[in-house]
C-alpha cells in the first residue's frame, strides 16, 4: 500500500535532519556528474569524435528513452525493514490503551496504530472513557507540521545539552540570588509529576507551582475547598438524577471538564415510562440548554439571584436576594426538585465562589445522590488568587525563572493582565510547548515537548482513579518531555519512564502488575472519604453576591465551542471545519445576540446569492479593553440583554495562515469571570460566515418526530396512528403503510449479515464526536472556509439542528393565515425555540434512488444492506446526489489532497500519516459518502472467520457508533435476532426518515420524547 | 396538368417567375458568390464566443467542476439546463422534415434543409454538456456498453442518464444520415455547376457521385419516407427520455408523470422559434425570399402559438396536480417555485412561454417579420428559464430543510453557455456559405404545383 | 446487351413532356437504358416499368435485428453476466426488470433500421465518397432530363421519333 511505503520514507525523514534524506531531497544526482571534465577542457572536446550525426543520434535516443521512461507510473522508493519489529504486522492494527491529557481534555482512550502510526482514537470503554470531538481529533495534532521540531532559544534552534547547561547555570544562579523559581502549568492532574515538582523544590528551594486554567473553574474549586477542606471539584453521576436544575452550567459541554453526557443520556431514554427532567436557566443557547426539557432565559445577574431564591424556596431560609423575572419558574423548579427528593441536583456554571457555595449548600440540603464529593475531580485546579499573586510577583520582579508547561498565558491572559510585558521582567522564561505559540515565541527558551501520543505520563482524573499515558510512536521530532528535563536538571540519571514506573509501583499499584496496568491503561481504587464538610456562613456569601451581581444593559457570556475548547488545538483543520452544533457555523467565532437586540442595534444577518451567510460587525468594549470587528450572529434563544462570545479563537502564532481566524475573546476575559459588562457599537463592514446549515426550521415536516412523555406513556393510543405516525397509502382500497408496498419482488435480506444503524434522538446530545470520528476513520478531506461557504462541506455524517417556530399548521388554521404567510413565518425560529438534533448520514436505502440513476453502476447495493459507492468506477455525473432525498452524498469538486489550494493536513507528508490505509483517498471528480464503515465490519467478519466463531454483537461497530458516548448511535446485524440493534429496530419509537418515499432505509431513528411533566 | 393540380386556395410557396434553372441559380448563389461584410462580422463574433467557451471548458476540465457554481444540494444547474435547452431546439428540424413529410406538407421543403442543419448543430451543443458535466470526463467512455479489461464491468440500463446516451447518439446519427441523404442531389447540382476545379472536387466528394438515375430517385424517395417514419417516433422519444431524467427521480418538482408530453411540446416550441430566428435572417442575407416566404413564417408562428399554449396548459396542470396530490413536499416545491427566492425566474418563464405566443392570434402580428423575430428570441429565453426553473428550484429546496441552499453561477458557467451559442452560429454560418441551404431538388418537384406563375396560369385556364 | 456501342442521348427540358415521350418511345419498342433527371419525376419509374424498390422491407428486417440484439445485450449485461442489486430492482429476472429497458430497446431498433437501410441504399445505388458521377450531361442535375437509348441500326427512325416527342437536343454517342 502506497501509504506504508510513504511511512517508511517518512521515518527516515523524521530522524531530525537525517543527512541521507537531506541529500536525496536537495541534489537530484547523488554522485557528482562529470560535466566539467567533459565540457571543461576545450581540446578534448574538439578532438572528441562526436559528429553532428552522432549528436543527433544521442538526442534521438535520449528523447525516446525519456518518453519511454515517462510511460511508467511514479515510483516511490521505500526503505524496507532491516530488522522487522515483531509487534508490527503490516495491515494489522494494534490498539494501545493510553490517556489524553492536555490540561483541558482528559480521557482514557485506545489508540489504533497501523504500521507504527497512530491513526485513530477510540474511547477506552473498559476504563469508562468517553471521547468528545476534540479528543477524537487530537491524533491529527500529532502530525501537525507547525509543531516545534527542536528546542529554541531566542528564535534559534539549539541542542538539548546546550539547553540543559544554560538553564541549569541560570537556575543555580537564581538559587544563589534567592530569587523565586515558578512553575506555571495548566492542570496536570499527574501524581508523579506533582511529586517530581516537590523533589525539584527540595533541590532548588525557593520554588512555587502555580496552576492556571485558561478557562477557569476557580470559583467552584475554591468553594469546594472552603466547604470540604481540599481543593477539587465535585463529581456528578447524572445517571442517578431524576431532576436536574442548571443555572448556566453547560454540563453537556465543557463545564467543569465535561464528560457527563454518557451518564446523563442514560436517564434521557424513557424506561418504564420514566425519564429525567432537566430545567436550564441560561443566557447563551448552549448544547445543554438545547437538550433541556425546559429552558428559561435569564441574564447571569438574574441567574445569581434566581439561585438564591431557589435556595430560600427550598430551605425556607431568607438569604438576602432580589426579585427576578424568572421567580415563577424558580418556584416550579423548587417543586420539581422537592418531588424527586435525593434524586435531584442543582448545578451552577457561573464562575463565582459564593454562587458555587450556595449551589453546594442546596445539594447538601437535598442530600443529593447525584453529587459525589468523595471521589472528587482533579481536572481543574487553577485558583484565581494564586494566579493573581503570581502576576503581582512578576510585576514586582520577585520571579527569577518562570517555567511554563501546558499553558499559553500570553494568549489566554486578558489584555489588562498584560502578561507579555510582565514576562519581560522575568530573567529567565522557559516555555515547554508543542508549537511556537504566542508564549513560546516570546520566552527565552521554547522547549519542544512531545505530543501525548509520544509521551509517558499518569493522570488521576478523580480521587482513586488513575490512568497511564504511554507513547504509541517514537517521537517524531527532537523533543523532550517536561518531566525528563526536570529530572536532568535535578541531576538525576533516570528517565521519566523509570521514575514513573517506580512511583506507581511504590505509591499506587500496591502489588498489581505494572505491565497489566499499562495494558489496561488504568487502575482504580475506591476513594475513601477524607474530610467532613465545614459549616459556612451563607449569609455572607449571599451579601457578596448582592454586591457583585448588578444587572447591566448588556452582559457578555463567554463560552467554549464544542469544536475548539480553550483553543490549544486551533491548528487542527478537523476542528476548525467542525460545524458548531448550535450555530452550524465553522471556521469562526462571533458574537451571538438575540433578535430583538440585533434590531435595536441595527445589526443584521443575510444570505447572498449563493445562499452563504453574511453578518454585521461590532466593537466590544469591556472596561476600556476594546475587541475590534467582531462578527455578529443572530442567535435564537439568546437571552435579551446578553451576548455570547466563544473563547479559543484568534490565535496568531505558530500555526497555518488559514487557521488564524476569529477574534481572541480571552483579551476580555477579566479576572476569570465568564460574564462581563460589555458595551457594543456597530462598525462598518460585513463578515462572511461559513455556515453549513442555512435554513433553521423543519417547515412543519415530519423529519424529527417528537412527543411528550405524557403522550408517550398513554397506553390507550396507538403510536403508529399518533405520535409515531407512519405514512399510509391506498392499496387495493385498503390503507397500508407506504413503505410496505413495492413495484417488484424484494431481494432476500435474511441470508448472512444485514446491517442496521439505530439513532436515538433522545440520547443524542449533538456533541459531534461522531462527526470527527467519521472524519478520521474515512479520510474525509478538509475543504477550508471558502468552500464550506460555497456549501461544499464534505462531512459524511452531519448533525442537523432544527429550531421550533412560532408558526405551525395548527396555528395557521386557527388564525386563518394564508399558506404563503404560513410558510414564510415557519421559516422564522422562535425567540426561545425548542431545539432538536438529528445525525444524518447515508441511510443505506434498500430501494436506493441514487443507485438506479447511476449510468455506470458505480453505486450499487451490498448483500449486507450497505449502499456501496465504487469510487474508481464513478465518472461524476452527480445524478445520484441530486436524486438523494437525504442529501448525504458529497462530491469531490476539486483535488483535495496534495493541492496547495487546500493546504491542510492532506497537503504534506506528515499530515497524510494520519490517513487510514483501509480507506481509499478519493480523487477529484468522484462522489463519496458514508459506507457504514464497511472496512470495519469486514474486518470483524474476517477475524471471526479466522477464529472459527460467530461474530459477537458488540464487535460490529462503525466509527460513529463507537465514538458515541451517550450510546445514541447503535450499529449491528438485524439478522442476529439477539443483537441490540435488532431489538431497537422493533422499538415502538423507531421510524424511518421520509418513509413515505419508500426508500426503505437501513438507518432507523427513535422518536424524541420531551419530559414536559411539571410536578 | 392533373398531376400538378393544387387547390387555388393554397398560397403559392415559390414567389415570382421561376423556372427549374432559376431555382438552381438561386440556391447556388450563396455558395458561388462571395461572403458579404455582414457575414464576416457575424462570423467573427461567434468565433470569439466559441473560443471563450473553449477556454472555459479547458479551465473546468483542468481544475475541477468546483469552478462552477454548484454545491452539495444543487448538483446540476446551468450544465443540464443548457443540455435540455439545446436538445429541445434540435427537435424542430426533424419534426419539420419528418413529420411534415409524412403529412405531405409541401411548405416544409423551403425550410427543411436549414431546419435539419440546425438540428444537427444544436444536438452537437447539447451532447457537449453531458460530457463536460462529468467530474471525470476523461472516463466518459465508461457510459458505453463496451467490453473492457474487467470483463464483467458494464453499464446500468436502469439509469435514465444511460437512456440519454442511447437516445442522443441515435438521434444525432440518424438526423445526420437523413440530412446527408437529402443533400446528395443538391451537392451533385453544385458539383455540375462548379467551374473551379477545387469546388468541383469537393462537391464531387460530398455528393458521393450522385447521378440522378430513375432507380436512384426511386430509392431516394423510399429511404426518405422510411427515415421520416423512423425519425418521427424517434424525435418524440428523445425528449421523452430526456424528461425521464427528471420524471423518474424522487425529487418533488421532478417526479412528474406529465413531463414527457410537456417536454416534447416545449421542444417543438423552442425549436420552431429558433428556426424562425435563423431563417428570418438567412432569407434576407442569402436573398431567398422567394422560397422562404411570409407564408412559411406565418405557418411557423402558428405552430409556435399552439405548442406555446400546450406548454402553458402543462404548467397549470403541474400546479393543479401538486395541490391535488395532497403531498406536502410536492405542494411546497411548486409554491416555492412560484413565490420562493427564484420567483423571478418563474415569472420570466411564464411571460415568455405562455403569454407572449398568444399574441400570434392576431394575423397582423404573425405576418410581421420583425415581430416574429422578436418573439422567436423571447420564446427561447423563456424556454431556457423553464429548464432552469425545473432543475434549480426543485433541487435547492427538497426534502430536508437542513440542506436547503441557493445557487448562483460563476463566470465559467456563463462562459461555457455563451461558448456553445457561439459554436452553434459558427457552424450555421459556415453551413450557409457552403451548403445548398434549400432542398432544391425537392422544391423543383413542387414548382409546377405551388409555383406562383404556374398557379396563376392554371387558375387562368380554369375559367 | 448487343455488341454495338452506339447510344443516343435525348435531352428534354420539361418533366411532363418527358413522361409522354417515354410512353411513346416504349410503345415503339425501343429499349431505354437509363433516364437521368434533376429531381424525382413522379410516375416515371412506372412509365419505364421499373419495379418498386424493396428497401422498406429491408429496413423492417434491420429493425427486428436491432430489437433482438438489444434484448440479448441487456439480458446478458444486466441479468446474466454480472447481476447487481441496483436500487432493489429485480436484477434476477429480465421480465420484471424489463420496463427499465424499453427506451433502449426502442432506440436500438431505430438505430439499426435507419443506418443499415441507408448503407444498403448507398451501396445499391453505388454512392460513396470519391465515387465518380455517371450522369452524361451536367445539366441533368439542373433542369435537363436525359434519356439514354442504345441504337440498334434504326438510328434515323429513332431520331425522328425523339424529335417528335419534343426532345430539345439529341446527341449520338459513338465509342
Amino acid at each position: 500500500m502506497a501509504s506504508d511505503k510513504k511511512y517508511w520514507k517518512s521515518v527516515e525523514e523524521l530522524k531530525a535532519h537525517s543527512p541521507l534524506i537531506e541529500k536525496l531531497r536537495n541534489d537530484e544526482f547523488v554522485e557528482e556528474i562529470p560535466i566539467d571534465e567533459f565540457l571543461g577542457n576545450k581540446e578534448s572536446l574538439d578532438n572528441s569524435s562526436t559528429t553532428r550525426r552522432d549528436f543527433l543520434k544521442y538526442v534521438g535516443f535520449t528523447t525516446v528513452a525519456a518518453s519511454v521512461a515517462a510511460c511508467e507510473g511514479p515510483v516511490i522508493k521505500s526503505i524496507p525493514y532491516i530488522v522487522k519489529p515483531e509487534q508490527i504486522v503490516p495491515g494489522v492494527a494494534d490498539f494501545y490503551a493510553t490517556t489524553m491529557a492536555d490540561g483541558y481534555d482528559f480521557a482514557s482512550i485506545l489508540v489504533k496504530v497501523r504500521e507504527g502510526r497512530p491513526i485513530k482514537i477510540e474511547p477506552n470503554k473498559l476504563a469508562g472513557g468517553t471521547t468528545n470531538a476534540r479528543v477524537q481529533a487530537s491524533v491529527l495534532s500529532l502530525y501537525d507540521n507547525n509543531r516545534l521540531k527542536a528546542p529554541k532559544s531566542y528564535d534559534k534552534t539549539i541542542e538539548w545539552n546546550e539547553v540543559d547547561t544554560q538553564i541549569l547555570a541560570k537556575l543555580n544562579e537564581l538559587k544563589s540570588l534567592g530569587k523565586e523559581i515558578v512553575f506555571l502549568t495548566g492542570t496536570l492532574a499527574s501524581p508523579s509529576t506533582a511529586q517530581l515538582i516537590l523533589k525539584f523544590k527540595e533541590k532548588f528551594g525557593n520554588v512555587k507551582h502555580v496552576i492556571y486554567d485558561a478557562v477557569s473553574e476557580s470559583g467552584a474549586v475554591e468553594a469546594f475547598e472552603t466547604m470540604y477542606g481540599f481543593s477539587a471539584l465535585p463529581n456528578y453521576d447524572f445517571s442517578k438524577a431524576a431532576t436536574v436544575v442548571s443555572f448556566g452550567a453547560d454540563f453537556l459541554g465543557d463545564w467543569q471538564g465535561g464528560g457527563f453526557e454518557a451518564d446523563f443520556a442514560k436517564t434521557r431514554v424513557p424506561k418504564e415510562g420514566k425519564m429525567s427532567r432537566h430545567i436550564q436557566f441560561e443566557a447563551n443557547l448552549t448544547l445543554t440548554g438545547a437538550n433541556a426539557d425546559k429552558r428559561i432565559l435569564a441574564k447571569p445577574s438574574e441567574q445569581a439571584f434566581a439561585l438564591i431564591n431557589l435556595y430560600n424556596k427550598l430551605t425556607g431560609n431568607s438569604l438576602p436576594s432580589k426579585k427576578t423575572s424568572v421567580d415563577a419558574e424558580v418556584e416550579k423548579a423548587a417543586k420539581q426538585l422537592k418531588s424527586s427528593g435525593n434524586k435531584a441536583v442543582v448545578i451552577c456554571g457561573i464562575n463565582d465562589k459564593n454562587l458555587q457555595l450556595i449551589t453546594l449548600a442546596i445539594n447538601n440540603f437535598l442530600k443529593s445522590e447525584v453529587i459525589d464529593v468523595v471521589a472528587a475531580k482533579n481536572i481543574r485546579q487553577g485558583k484565581e488568587t494564586e494566579v493573581n499573586n503570581l502576576l503581582a510577583d512578576m510585576n514586582a520582579g520577585k520571579v527569577g525563572a518562570l517555567l511554563m508547561y501546558q499553558t499559553n498565558p500570553v494568549y489566554t491572559m486578558p489584555q489588562t493582565a498584560n502578561f507579555a510585558e510582565l514576562l519581560k521582567k522575568v530573567p529567565m522564561s522557559v516555555s515547554f510547548a508543542m508549537n511556537d505559540h504566542e508564549t513560546a515565541s516570546v520566552s527565552n527558551f521554547a522547549l519542544a515537548t512531545p505530543h501525548y501520543l509520544e509521551s509517558w505520563g499518569d493522570i488521576s482524573v478523580k480521587k482513586g482513579t488513575y490512568s497511564l499515558m504511554q507513547p504509541t510512536i517514537n517521537p517524531l521530532f527532537n523533543t523532550n518531555q517536561f518531566q525528563d528535563c526536570l529530572l536532568r536538571w535535578m541531576g538525576s540519571e533516570e528517565t521519566y519512564y523509570d521514575y514513573l514506573k517506580k512511583y506507581w509501583e511504590s505509591n499506587i499499584l500496591a502489588g498489581t502488575s505494572w505491565a497489566q496496568t499499562l495494558h489496561n491503561g488504568f487502575f482504580n481504587q475506591t476513594a475513601k472519604p477524607t474530610t467532613s464538610l465545614k459549616s459556612i456562613d451563607l449569609n455572607l456569601a449571599a451579601q457578596e453576591i448582592n454586591k457583585t451581581f448588578i444587572s447591566k444593559e448588556f452582559e457578555l457570556c463567554f463560552y467554549t465551542k464544542t469544536g475548539m475548547g480553550d483553543g490549544q488545538m486551533a491548528n487542527n483543520p478537523w476542528l476548525q471545519e467542525f460545524p458548531d452544533p448550535i450555530t452550524r457555523t465553522s471556521w469562526d467565532n462571533y458574537v451571538t445576540i438575540s433578535e430583538p437586540d440585533s434590531k435595536k442595534l441595527g445589526l443584521q444577518n443575510f444570505n447572498v446569492s449563493n445562499g452563504a451567510l453574511n453578518g454585521s460587525k461590532v466593537n466590544l468594549t469591556v472596561n476600556k479593553t476594546v475587541l475590534k470587528e467582531v462578527p455578529v450572529y443572530i442567535q435564537p434563544g439568546q437571552a435579551v440583554g446578553t451576548i455570547g462570545l466563544a473563547l479559543g479563537y484568534g490565535r496568531s502564532k505558530g500555526m497555518k495562515e488559514e487557521m488564524m481566524i476569529g477574534v481572541n475573546a480571552y483579551s476580555l476575559y477579566n479576572n476569570f469571570k465568564n460574564y462581563q459588562e460589555v458595551s457594543i457599537e456597530k462598525v462598518d463592514g460585513i463578515h462572511e460566515f461559513a455556515c453549513v446549515q442555512l435554513h433553521h426550521t423543519m417547515m412543519g415536516r415530519d423529519i424529527i418526530k417528537e412527543t411528550t412523555l405524557a403522550t408517550f406513556n398513554d397506553t390507550t393510543i396507538n403510536p403508529s396512528e399518533t405520535w409515531n405516525k407512519t405514512t399510509k397509502v391506498s392499496m387495493d382500497h385498503k390503507m397500508v403503510p407506504a413503505s410496505s408496498i413495492s413495484l417488484w419482488n424484494d431481494h432476500d435480506k435474511t441470508i448472512g449479515h444485514h446491517f442496521n444503524l439505530s439513532i436515538d434522538l433522545n440520547a443524542c446530545t449533538g456533541c459531534g464526536s461522531c462527526v470527527i470520528a467519521c472524519h478520521a476513520e474515512n479520510n474525509v478531506p478538509v475543504v477550508g472556509k471558502a468552500e464550506v461557504r460555497n456549501s461544499r462541506d464534505m462531512h459524511w455524517l452531519r448533525i442537523d439542528r432544527y429550531y421550533s417556530s412560532d408558526m405551525n399548521a395548527k396555528i395557521a388554521d386557527e388564525m386563518e393565515i394564508g399558506v404563503l404567510d404560513k410558510f414564510n413565518q415557519m421559516e422564522i425560529p422562535s425567540n426561545n425555540p425548542e431545539v432538536a438534533f438529528q445525525p444524518v448520514m447515508c441511510q443505506h436505502c434498500n430501494n436506493a434512488p441514487c443507485e438506479t440513476v447511476c449510468p455506470v453502476a458505480a453505486t450499487t447495493h451490498g448483500h449486507q444492506g450497505q449502499n456501496q459507492m465504487t469510487y474508481n468506477r464513478c465518472v461524476g455525473t452527480r445524478y445520484c446526489a441530486n436524486n438523494c432525498p437525504y442529501k448525504v452524498r458529497r462530491f469531490n469538486w476539486f483535488k483535495y489532497k496534495e493541492n496547495d489550494e487546500f493546504d491542510f493536513h492532506m497537503n504534506d507528508d506528515l499530515g497524510r500519516m494520519v490517513l487510514n490505509p483501509d480507506v481509499v483517498v478519493r480523487s477529484r471528480g468522484v462522489m463519496e459518502k458514508c459506507s457504514m464503515c464497511i472496512q470495519k465490519t469486514q474486518l470483524s467478519i474476517l477475524q471471526a472467520k479466522n477464529e472459527g466463531r460467530i461474530v459477537a454483537d458488540n464487535e460490529f461497530q462503525t466509527a460513529c457508533s463507537s465514538a458515541c458516548s451517550s450510546n445514541a448511535i447503535v450499529f449491528g446485524d438485524v439478522n442476529d435476532k439477539t443483537s441490540q440493534v435488532a431489538k431497537l429496530v422493533q422499538d415502538q419509537r423507531a421510524y424511518h426518515l421520509l418513509d413515505a418515499i419508500g426508500t426503505k432505509p437501513n438507518v432507523v431513528y427513535h422518536v424524541k420524547v420531551r419530559n414536559t411533566n411539571e410536578s | 396538368m392533373a398531376s400538378h393540380y393544387e387547390a387555388p386556395i393554397r398560397k403559392p410557396l415559390i414567389i415570382g417567375e421561376k423556372t427549374y434553372h432559376d431555382i438552381s441559380v438561386d440556391v447556388a448563389a450563396p455558395v458561388e458568390g462571395k461572403a458579404n461584410k455582414l457575414w464576416w462580422i457575424a462570423f467573427s463574433i461567434s468565433l470569439t464566443a466559441f473560443l471563450w467557451g473553449v477556454g472555459a471548458i479547458i479551465y473546468t476540465i483542468g481544475t475541477g467542476i468546483g469552478v462552477w457554481g454548484l454545491n452539495k444540494t444543487v448538483g446540476w444547474a446551468w450544465d443540464i439546463t443548457n443540455f435540455v435547452w439545446w436538445v429541445g431546439i434540435g427537435h424542430a428540424g426533424t419534426l419539420i422534415s419528418a413529420v411534415l413529410l409524412l403529412f405531405r406538407q409541401k411548405w416544409r421543403m423551403g425550410i427543411n434543409r436549414s431546419a435539419e442543419a440546425m438540428t444537427i448543430f444544436s444536438v452537437i451543443q447539447a451532447g457537449l454538456f453531458p460530457m463536460i458535466h462529468m467530474g471525470r470526463v476523461w472516463n466518459a467512455n465508461w457510459v458505453l456498453p463496451i467490453p473492457n479489461q474487467f470483463g464483467s464491468l458494464w453499464v446500468n440500463f436502469n439509469s435514465p442518464l444511460l437512456w440519454d446516451v442511447f437516445a442522443i447518439s441515435t438521434y444525432l446519427s440518424v438526423s445526420l444520415v437523413f440530412w446527408w441523404t437529402g443533400l446528395l442531389p443538391d451537392f451533385a447540382m453544385l458539383r455540375d455547376r462548379a467551374i473551379k476545379p477545387f469546388q468541383k472536387k469537393i462537391y464531387g466528394l460530398l455528393s458521393f457521385g450522385w447521378s440522378g438515375r430513375v432507380k436512384d430517385w426511386n430509392r431516394f424517395e423510399e429511404v426518405s419516407l422510411v427515415l421520416a417514419g423512423l425519425a418521427t417516433p424517434l424525435v418524440l422519444s428523445v425528449h421523452t427520455i430526456v424528461s425521464f431524467d427528471f420524471a423518474t427521480s424522487v425529487i418533488p418538482g421532478w417526479h412528474t408523470t406529465i413531463f414527457p408530453p410537456y417536454f416534447v411540446a416545449g421542444a417543438i416550441f423552442s425549436g420552431f422559434a429558433m428556426v424562425n430566428t435563423l431563417l428570418i435572417i438567412m432569407r434576407k442575407v442569402s436573398n431567398l425570399e422567394a422560397y422562404i416566404t411570409i407564408h412559411h413564417i406565418e405557418l411557423m408562428n402558428i405552430v409556435i402559438m399552439i405548442t406555446g399554449s400546450i406548454v402553458g396548459v402543462a404548467y397549470i396542470t403541474e400546479l393543479f396536480i401538486a395541490w391535488y396530490s395532497g403531498v406536502e413536499y410536492e405542494q411546497y416545491a411548486f409554491l416555492n417555485r412560484a413565490t420562493g427566492p427564484y420567483w423571478w425566474a418563474y415569472l420570466l418563464m411564464m411571460t415568455c412561454n405562455v403569454f407572449s405566443p398568444q399574441l400570434m392570434w392576431s394575423k397582423r402580428l404573425r405576418t410581421s417579420i420583425m415581430f416574429s423575430f422578436i418573439i422567436s428570441i423571447v420564446v427561447n429565453v423563456g424556454m431556457w428559464f423553464e429548464r432552469f426553473v425545473i432543475i434549480v428550484t426543485s433541487l435547492h429546496r427538497d426534502y430536508l430543510p437542513s440542506s436547503w441552499v441557493m445557487f448562483s453561477p460563476t463566470f465559467v458557467d456563463i462562459g461555457i453557455f455563451i461558448g456553445t451559442i457561439g459554436f452553434f452560429f459558427l457552424l450555421f454560418l459556415l453551413y450557409a456559405r457552403t451548403f445548398p441551404v434549400i432542398a432544391q431538388a425537392e422544391v423543383k418537384t413542387i414548382l409546377k404545383s405551388s409555383g406562383e406563375n404556374y398557379k396563376k396560369l392554371r387558375d387562368g385556364n380554369d375559367h | 446487351m448487343e455488341t454495338t456501342t452506339k447510344k443516343i442521348h435525348a435531352l428534354y427540358n420539361d418533366d411532363d413532356v418527358l413522361l409522354l415521350a417515354i410512353k411513346e418511345i416504349r410503345e415503339k419498342d425501343f429499349i431505354i437504358d437509363e433516364v437521368f433527371t434533376p429531381f424525382p419525376v413522379h410516375g416515371l419509374e412506372k412509365a419505364l416499368g421499373i419495379p418498386h424498390t424493396r428497401l422498406a422491407y429491408a429496413a423492417f428486417i434491420y429493425g427486428v435485428i436491432g430489437f433482438i440484439f438489444a434484448i440479448w445485450m441487456m439480458n446478458y449485461i444486466m441479468i446474466v453476466d454480472w447481476p447487481m442489486n441496483i436500487g432493489g430492482k429485480p436484477n434476477f429476472s429480465f421480465y420484471q426488470n424489463m420496463p427499465a429497458f424499453v427506451p433502449v430497446l426502442f432506440e436500438m431498433t431505430v438505430f439499426f433500421a435507419a443506418h443499415l437501410m441507408v448503407i444498403t441504399f448507398y451501396f445499391r445505388s453505388r454512392l460513396w465518397p470519391f465515387k465518380e458521377a455517371e450522369n452524361p450531361d451536367p445539366r441533368t442535375t439542373d433542369d435537363m432530363f436525359l434519356v439514354e437509348i442504345t441504337v440498334q441500326n434504326n438510328e434515323n427512325e429513332l431520331q425522328t421519333l425523339l424529335k417528335k416527342t419534343g426532345a430539345v437536343e439529341i446527341k449520338l454517342i459513338e465509342n
